[in-house]
């Protein structure tokens, strides 16, 4: 049994420990996936079905009704973008289902910022081995990533 | 129960990496804390991370942190200065 959480963009899958910033590559935020993303841009998807707990631009969490939530990141110090080559298409507090678009970006335009277009996908509150089945090479959006245990 | 104030420093509020850093803290200090607003609101447990990122506190905010039990104080006093941007967050940087 467990959470099935699904690929929130298409990419290739990254262990953790590899996203370039130690806080999350430490699993301090919590222990989860990386995706390195396809550079076009793309609809980025809900990994779990739930509420929409947060949502910025460059990051949102989805809670689950069971209460496992999911933290996606979208690059690496992308907060300085101030969500220029974001567009959120989802608001705080509405029901979503795995797979359900949440955020439009371009990660293309992110690298040209100079920041780090991986996706750290993280289980908050979550314990270090809570995190089995990591998914390895490529992924579609709304593809398998991990199963949260 | 002791209690601190201070204004979060960090450019992007208590989000991913803040938040983690701040909970990891909450962690290591051992003590019972939470975390909240001065005006209304109910505080929160300062040692989920999920909890602390909901709350979504901007930078230039002022929080509230409570903590019980021993070395309550102590705690409060660094998780302040970390807050405040007075403790190094090491390789991490501001945000």
């Amino acid at each position: 049994m467990g959470l099935a959480v699904v690929a929130p963009v298409a990419g290739t899958v990254i262990p953790l420990s590899e996203v370039p910033d130690p806080v999350f590559a430490g699993g301090l935020v919590g222990p989860g996936a990386a995706i390195a993303p396809d550079p076009a841009g793309h609809r980025v998807v809900a990994p779990v079905g739930g509420e929409l707990v947060k949502v910025k631009p460059h990051a949102f969490v989805v809670a689950s009704p069971q209460g496992y939530a999911v933290l996606v990141h979208l690059g690496i110090d992308t907060v300085r973008l101030d969500g220029a080559g974001f567009t959120v298409l989802a608001a705080p507090g509405q029901l979503v289902a795995a797979g359900d678009p949440v955020v439009r970006w371009d990660p293309a335009a992110v690298a040209t910022r100079g920041l780090a277009t991986t996706c750290p996908v993280v289980a908050l509150d979550a314990p270090a081995g809570a995190v089995t089945q990591v998914a390895t090479g490529r992924v579609a959006a709304g593809d398998p990533l991990f199963t949260w245990i | 129960m002791p209690e601190r104030r201070v204004t979060v420093a960090a450019p992007e509020g208590l989000h991913a990496r803040p938040a983690a850093q701040f909970v990891k803290a909450v962690a290591d200090s051992g003590a019972a804390v939470t975390i909240g607003r001065p005006a209304g609101g109910d505080p929160v447990d300062a040692r989920s991370i999920l909890a602390v990122l909901t709350l979504d506190v901007r930078q230039g905010e002022e929080v509230v942190l409570r903590a019980d039990g021993t070395g309550a104080v102590a705690a409060l006093e660094r998780l302040a200065g970390l807050l405040a941007g007075a403790v190094p967050e090491g390789e991490a940087g501001d945000g």
